[in-house]
Protein backbone atom coordinates (compact mmCIF):
# COMPACT_ATOMS: atom_id res chain seq x y z
CA UNK A 1 0.00 0.00 0.00
CA UNK A 2 1.02 3.66 -1.01
CA UNK A 3 2.28 5.55 2.13
CA UNK A 4 -0.42 8.20 3.04
CA UNK A 5 0.46 12.12 2.78
CA UNK A 6 1.10 12.83 6.25
CA UNK A 7 -1.50 15.76 4.59
CA UNK A 8 -4.47 14.24 3.75
CA UNK A 9 -6.19 17.34 4.02
CA UNK A 10 -4.11 19.12 1.70
CA UNK A 11 -5.11 20.17 -2.12
CA UNK A 12 -8.74 19.50 -1.57
CA UNK A 13 -9.33 22.99 -2.61
CA UNK A 14 -6.34 24.53 -4.37
CA UNK A 15 -4.05 21.91 -5.68
CA UNK A 16 -1.44 23.18 -3.26
CA UNK A 17 1.37 20.47 -2.04
CA UNK A 18 1.52 21.42 1.36
CA UNK A 19 4.17 19.09 2.66
CA UNK A 20 7.20 20.35 1.16
CA UNK A 21 10.68 20.25 2.20
CA UNK A 22 10.79 22.69 5.27
CA UNK A 23 13.48 23.92 6.73
CA UNK A 24 14.37 24.41 10.55
CA UNK A 25 14.51 28.43 9.72
CA UNK A 26 12.00 31.07 9.76
CA UNK A 27 11.05 31.67 6.01
CA UNK A 28 12.07 34.80 4.85
CA UNK A 29 8.50 35.82 3.55
CA UNK A 30 7.63 35.20 7.21
CA UNK A 31 10.42 38.18 8.51
CA UNK A 32 9.36 40.53 5.58
CA UNK A 33 6.04 40.35 6.90
CA UNK A 34 6.74 40.72 10.47
CA UNK A 35 8.73 44.13 9.70
CA UNK A 36 5.73 45.20 7.36
CA UNK A 37 3.54 44.93 10.53
CA UNK A 38 5.96 46.15 12.95
CA UNK A 39 5.99 49.33 11.11
CA UNK A 40 2.24 49.45 10.36
CA UNK A 41 1.74 48.93 14.53
CA UNK A 42 4.61 52.25 15.05
CA UNK A 43 3.02 53.97 12.13
CA UNK A 44 -0.77 53.51 13.78
CA UNK A 45 0.82 54.33 17.23
CA UNK A 46 2.70 57.36 16.29
CA UNK A 47 -0.99 58.71 14.65
CA UNK A 48 -2.72 57.96 17.81
CA UNK A 49 0.20 59.05 19.89
CA UNK A 50 -0.28 62.96 18.28
CA UNK A 51 -3.92 63.17 18.36
CA UNK A 52 -4.85 62.33 14.49
CA UNK A 53 -7.13 59.17 15.10
CA UNK A 54 -9.39 58.28 12.40
CA UNK A 55 -12.62 60.37 12.18
CA UNK A 56 -10.62 63.79 12.22
CA UNK A 57 -9.72 63.93 15.70
CA UNK A 58 -9.99 61.65 18.78
CA UNK A 59 -11.23 58.12 18.69
CA UNK A 60 -14.22 56.45 19.40
CA UNK A 61 -17.77 57.41 20.53
CA UNK A 62 -15.60 58.84 23.77
CA UNK A 63 -14.68 62.22 21.42
CA UNK A 64 -17.89 63.64 21.52
CA UNK B 1 -12.58 14.75 10.14
CA UNK B 2 -14.34 12.69 7.49
CA UNK B 3 -13.74 13.66 3.39
CA UNK B 4 -17.44 14.83 3.71
CA UNK B 5 -17.21 16.86 6.61
CA UNK B 6 -14.17 18.39 5.98
CA UNK B 7 -15.55 19.37 2.47
CA UNK B 8 -18.82 20.46 4.44
CA UNK B 9 -16.68 22.73 6.76
CA UNK B 10 -14.27 24.23 3.93
CA UNK B 11 -17.15 25.19 2.21
CA UNK B 12 -19.00 26.86 5.57
CA UNK B 13 -15.26 28.85 6.30
CA UNK B 14 -15.04 30.23 2.40
CA UNK B 15 -18.58 31.35 2.72
CA UNK B 16 -17.71 32.96 6.09
CA UNK B 17 -14.68 34.52 4.77
CA UNK B 18 -15.70 35.87 1.45
CA UNK B 19 -19.29 36.92 2.82
CA UNK B 20 -17.58 39.04 5.95
CA UNK B 21 -15.22 40.58 2.92
CA UNK B 22 -18.27 41.50 0.61
CA UNK B 23 -19.92 42.78 3.73
CA UNK B 24 -16.97 45.16 4.37
CA UNK B 25 -17.11 46.52 0.86
CA UNK B 26 -20.71 47.28 0.86
CA UNK B 27 -20.43 48.98 4.23
CA UNK B 28 -17.40 50.80 3.00
CA UNK B 29 -19.97 52.04 0.63
CA UNK B 30 -22.05 53.73 2.50
CA UNK B 31 -19.10 54.92 5.13
CA UNK B 32 -17.82 56.87 1.69
CA UNK B 33 -21.21 58.22 1.91
CA UNK B 34 -21.03 58.99 5.39
CA UNK B 35 -17.32 60.95 4.90
CA UNK B 36 -18.45 62.77 1.82
CA UNK B 37 -22.36 63.61 1.83
CA UNK B 38 -24.00 67.10 2.58
CA UNK B 39 -27.50 65.88 2.75
CA UNK B 40 -28.96 65.39 5.99
CA UNK B 41 -31.12 62.48 4.52
CA UNK B 42 -28.32 60.56 3.02
CA UNK B 43 -26.32 61.45 6.22
CA UNK B 44 -28.65 59.59 8.51
CA UNK B 45 -29.36 57.02 6.36
CA UNK B 46 -26.01 56.04 5.82
CA UNK B 47 -25.13 55.73 9.58
CA UNK B 48 -28.24 54.12 10.04
CA UNK B 49 -27.11 51.51 7.16
CA UNK B 50 -23.69 51.26 8.26
CA UNK B 51 -24.77 50.13 12.04
CA UNK B 52 -27.45 47.67 10.66
CA UNK B 53 -24.69 46.09 8.41
CA UNK B 54 -21.62 45.84 11.15
CA UNK B 55 -24.00 44.73 13.56
CA UNK B 56 -26.09 41.68 12.03
CA UNK B 57 -24.32 40.72 8.87
CA UNK B 58 -19.91 41.83 9.52
CA UNK B 59 -19.99 40.76 12.88
CA UNK B 60 -21.29 37.55 12.76
CA UNK B 61 -19.86 36.54 9.72
CA UNK B 62 -16.58 37.50 11.24
CA UNK B 63 -17.08 35.36 14.20
CA UNK B 64 -18.39 32.31 12.24
CA UNK B 65 -15.52 32.70 9.95
CA UNK B 66 -13.13 32.86 13.57
CA UNK B 67 -14.90 29.53 14.48
CA UNK B 68 -15.07 27.61 11.43
CA UNK B 69 -10.92 29.05 10.70
CA UNK B 70 -10.35 27.45 13.85
CA UNK B 71 -12.44 23.86 12.95
CA UNK B 72 -10.91 23.58 9.54
CA UNK B 73 -7.34 24.03 11.07
CA UNK B 74 -8.07 21.50 14.33
CA UNK B 75 -10.12 19.23 12.23
CA UNK B 76 -7.05 18.65 10.02
CA UNK B 77 -3.57 17.71 9.97
CA UNK B 78 -2.48 21.48 9.34
CA UNK B 79 -2.85 22.24 12.92
CA UNK B 80 -3.10 25.76 14.29
CA UNK B 81 0.31 26.06 15.08
CA UNK B 82 2.40 24.23 12.75
CA UNK B 83 2.48 26.25 9.45
CA UNK B 84 3.61 29.95 9.62
CA UNK B 85 0.65 31.16 7.24
CA UNK B 86 -1.66 29.48 9.69
CA UNK B 87 -1.00 31.18 12.58
CA UNK B 88 -0.73 34.32 11.14
CA UNK B 89 -4.13 34.19 9.30
CA UNK B 90 -5.58 33.34 12.84
CA UNK B 91 -3.73 36.03 14.79
CA UNK B 92 -4.83 38.90 12.15
CA UNK B 93 -8.31 37.16 12.11
CA UNK B 94 -8.43 37.93 15.89
CA UNK B 95 -7.18 41.15 15.84
CA UNK B 96 -9.67 42.22 12.65
CA UNK B 97 -12.46 41.06 15.06
CA UNK B 98 -11.58 42.91 18.38
CA UNK B 99 -10.69 45.94 16.58
CA UNK B 100 -14.28 44.93 14.85
CA UNK B 101 -16.14 44.51 18.02
CA UNK B 102 -14.29 48.12 19.47
CA UNK B 103 -15.39 49.90 16.45
CA UNK B 104 -18.97 49.01 16.55
CA UNK B 105 -19.64 50.49 19.67
CA UNK B 106 -18.70 53.75 17.79
CA UNK B 107 -20.71 52.73 14.80
CA UNK B 108 -23.80 52.15 17.20
CA UNK B 109 -23.20 55.74 18.62
CA UNK B 110 -23.00 57.33 15.11
CA UNK B 111 -26.44 55.14 14.45
CA UNK B 112 -27.44 56.92 17.76
CA UNK B 113 -26.97 60.24 16.96
CA UNK B 114 -28.64 59.86 13.19
CA UNK B 115 -31.65 58.26 14.90
CA UNK B 116 -32.32 61.45 16.67
CA UNK B 117 -34.74 63.34 15.23
CA UNK B 118 -32.84 66.80 17.06
CA UNK B 119 -29.75 65.85 15.26
CA UNK B 120 -28.91 68.76 13.22
CA UNK B 121 -27.47 68.41 9.77
CA UNK B 122 -24.17 70.45 10.77
CA UNK B 123 -23.74 67.98 13.60
CA UNK B 124 -24.18 64.85 11.61
CA UNK B 125 -21.73 66.73 8.86
CA UNK B 126 -18.95 67.24 11.74
CA UNK B 127 -19.96 63.24 13.11
CA UNK B 128 -16.78 62.04 11.18
CA UNK B 129 -16.75 58.23 10.07
CA UNK B 130 -15.06 54.87 10.26
CA UNK B 131 -13.30 54.95 7.26
CA UNK B 132 -9.50 54.51 8.60
CA UNK B 133 -11.12 51.39 10.28
CA UNK B 134 -13.26 49.75 7.37
CA UNK B 135 -10.11 50.20 4.90
CA UNK B 136 -7.38 48.61 7.19
CA UNK B 137 -9.57 46.25 7.86
CA UNK B 138 -10.26 45.22 4.12
CA UNK B 139 -6.82 45.32 3.73
CA UNK B 140 -6.21 42.80 6.29
CA UNK B 141 -8.64 40.33 5.28
CA UNK B 142 -7.07 40.61 1.77
CA UNK B 143 -4.35 39.44 3.01
CA UNK B 144 -5.82 36.20 4.79
CA UNK B 145 -7.23 35.78 1.85
CA UNK B 146 -4.13 35.92 0.00
CA UNK B 147 -2.43 33.59 2.83
CA UNK B 148 -4.57 31.12 2.65
CA UNK B 149 -4.61 30.96 -1.20
CA UNK B 150 -1.05 30.59 -1.95
CA UNK B 151 -0.79 28.81 1.59
CA UNK B 152 3.25 30.41 1.20
CA UNK B 153 5.52 27.02 3.02
CA UNK B 154 7.65 27.19 6.53
CA UNK B 155 6.45 25.52 9.48
CA UNK B 156 6.79 27.05 12.79
CA UNK B 157 9.59 25.33 15.28
CA UNK B 158 6.50 23.49 16.49
CA UNK B 159 5.39 21.80 13.35
CA UNK B 160 8.77 21.03 12.67
CA UNK B 161 8.99 18.90 16.21
CA UNK B 162 5.32 17.49 15.49
CA UNK B 163 6.80 16.47 12.00
CA UNK B 164 9.42 14.70 13.23
CA UNK B 165 7.72 13.49 15.77
CA UNK B 166 5.40 11.92 13.61
CA UNK B 167 7.96 10.59 11.08
CA UNK B 168 9.79 9.09 14.23
CA UNK B 169 7.11 7.03 15.42
CA UNK B 170 5.71 6.00 11.71
CA UNK B 171 8.60 5.39 9.55
CA UNK B 172 8.19 5.26 6.00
Amino acid sequence: MANPSPYPDSGVDTGVEPDRESTPGTPRWVKVFGIIALIVILLVVIVLLTGGGPGGGGHGPIRH
Amino acid sequence: MTPRLRKFALTTHVICSVGWLGAVASYIALDVAAATGQDAQTLRAAYLAMELIARYVIVPLALASLLTGLVMSLGTRWGLFRHYWVLISLLLTIFATIVLMAETRTISYFADRAADPTTSGDELRAMGNTLVHSIGGTVVLLVILVLNMYKPRGMTPYGWRKQHEHRTVSPP
